[in-house]
């Protein structure tokens, strides 16, 4: 899933609402998740977001993202599958492990949930540039501007470190590691001391960065110094009022 | 203008100075070249001039470093940074931004510079780097050539007295190497910029600078006028720094006792020279 955070430019309706909105809808969409108990509603909520990807444009990846959910889903659905116990037994298996009506209905829930909530934050991430984020976090919500600086540069650095990886994994790759084992703990052996100049690549760009930004006026930044403007449009009421409406639904049909 | 007495500093666990007993004057208006090969400590005295050591590396620091009369352990590096515009060497980090308007922007905010100021700076300063075309794209496109434009940009539209660059033009081809120090010439001359400059490339120096300080071993081993430096190539040699051809042959022509007036630091001026003697 290499890259799956990256911004995505566009010229959607979706790219110019406001940051804000934006998220305020990924994560209304993440509560009405969790208060969901309901199969057809959370399949729902997943097509949802597949139709907010297809609307921003970034439809691929949108399925990139829920195919790479899924895997990690089954191993969960699984281990859901035999820890709830509820409910009549449908399999019993050996080692007196059950296979029970609730067990198999939460183990979906579960999944689900964990897909439908999963997304909508990695699709508002790749549709957002993290500077309009940070200075609608500094703005509008009044968060000081270094937690949003530590924020958004943390989100940055995902596909620098990413990239940085990949670099040094071609580097020992072409001097003859054999990291294209299909054995997964030869891989996990030849892969772990990578992480060691990992590390010190990223202290080092970490480093160059707290500089960069303190020789370019960190410090002199007040709340006022942002210089693009971010309007709440009446667009942007609409998506917060149909993200309000979401999660009204969602508690009417779940009778929380 | 930039007072530097005996500055000596040491890294943090480090057993060596990286700098020891620099002097070093730069006046305003002037175009420095700093040239030394690597680990001499030229990156380490581009810190102590814009305030990054002392306050952000730590380590025994004996000496002053003055900017205008005010000494830079008084000053954190963004209260410096209103007079010292720096480009960094390792350009991936200086990034702060995705995409190459938000970091020109970046300086500017902080710099609370007015509302109505702003898109004139932003278009003046990539226009002044040839690089209009790539405001809106995103920095992980650009190649390391055309960052490292966008770092100078975003340094030029802060509009600072003094322009601190090191290694400017490590990621350019020659060509674009060239642009770069006539930019620097033209900000140093038109507008009066004082610029300081660590590079490698000593044709560059020898060509555009005007004062050049070299350093070895964390010490300033010649400083002066480029064309008295110059006269030093045996010396230059002896610590690695390679002379422009013409500097060696005028330097050996001179040693020689051919009276050809001056060293030449460029084509131009070696021309001359050779018509001279061959027309006697």
């Amino acid at each position: 899933m290499k890259g799956f955070l990256d911004y995505v430019p566009g010229n959607s309706f979706l790219h110019k609402l406001n940051p804000l909105t934006k998220l305020v809808l990924a994560l209304m969409i993440c509560v009405a998740c969790f208060i969901s108990e309901n199969h057809i509603l959370l399949v729902a909520i997943i097509l949802l977001n597949l139709a907010i990807a297809k609307a921003a444009g970034i439809l691929s990846r949108g399925l990139m993202l829920l195919k790479g959910l899924t895997k990690i889903s089954l191993v969960i659905f699984l281990l859901q599958l035999l820890f709830i116990r509820g409910g009549d037994v449908l399999i019993t298996l050996p080692l007196n492990l059950l296979i029970t009506e609730r067990g198999v209905a939460m183990a979906f829930v579960i999944v689900l949930r964990l897909i439908g909530a999963t997304m909508p934050l990695a699709l508002m991430l790749s549709i957002t540039q993290m500077n309009d984020l940070s200075n609608v976090l500094v703005t509008k919500l009044k968060i000081p501007y270094k937690y949003a600086f530590t924020l958004t540069t943390a989100m940055r650095f995902i596909p620098i470190f990413a990239n940085e990886m990949s670099g040094i994994i071609e580097a020992q790759a072409s001097r003859g590691v054999e990291l294209d084992t299909r054995n997964i703990f030869k891989k996990i052996k030849f892969v772990l001391p990578l992480c060691v100049p990992l590390l010190i690549t990223s202290v080092k760009k970490i480093e160059g960065s707290a500089i960069s930004a303190e020789i370019r006026g960190f410090h002199l930044r007040t709340r006022e110094s942002c210089y693009k403007g971010y309007p709440i449009r009446k667009s942007d009421v609409g998506v917060m009022f149909f993200s309000a409406f979401l999660v009204f639904s969602a508690i009417i049909i779940s009778g929380v | 203008m930039i007072k530097i007495e005996n500055l000596t500093f040491k890294y943090r666990n480090s057993k060596k100075n990286a700098l020891e007993n620099i002097d070093l004057i730069i006046e305003d208006g002037d175009f420095v070249g700093i040239i030394g090969k690597g680990g001499a400590g030229k990156s380490t005295l581009t810190y102590a001039i814009n305030g990054i050591i002392p306050h952000h590396y730590q380590g025994d620091y004996y000496g002053s470093v003055k900017i205008d009369g005010d000494d830079t352990f008084d000053k954190n590096p963004s209260e410096l940074s209103l007079k010292i515009g720096s480009v960094l060497q390792d350009i991936d980090s200086q990034m702060v931004s995705s995409v190459v308007e938000d970091e020109i922007l970046y300086g500017l905010e902080n710099f609370a510079i007015p509302k109505d100021e702003v898109e004139q700076r932003l278009s003046s300063s990539l226009k002044e780097l040839g690089i209009s075309s790539l405001r809106y794209r995103t920095i992980e496109s650009l190649s390391g050539g055309q960052k490292q434009k966008v770092a100078i940009a975003a340094i030029l539209a802060l509009r600072p007295k003094v322009l601190l660059l090191d290694e400017p033009t490590s990621e350019l081809d020659p060509k674009s190497s060239v642009q770069i120090f006539q930019l620097l010439r033209e900000l140093n001359k038109k507008h009066g910029i004082t610029i300081i400059v660590v590079e490698q490339k000593i044709m560059l120096l020898s060509e555009f600078a005007e004062k050049l300080a070299v350093m070895s071993e964390g010490k300033i081993v010649l400083n002066g006028k480029v064309r008295d430096v110059m006269k030093h190539s045996s010396e230059l040699e002896s610590i690695g720094i390679n002379c422009p051809r013409v500097v060696t042959l005028s330097n050996r022509l001179i040693d020689r006792g051919v009276d050809i007036g001056k060293v030449c630091i460029n084509l131009d001026e070696a021309e001359v020279m050779a018509r001279g003697l061959i027309h006697g």
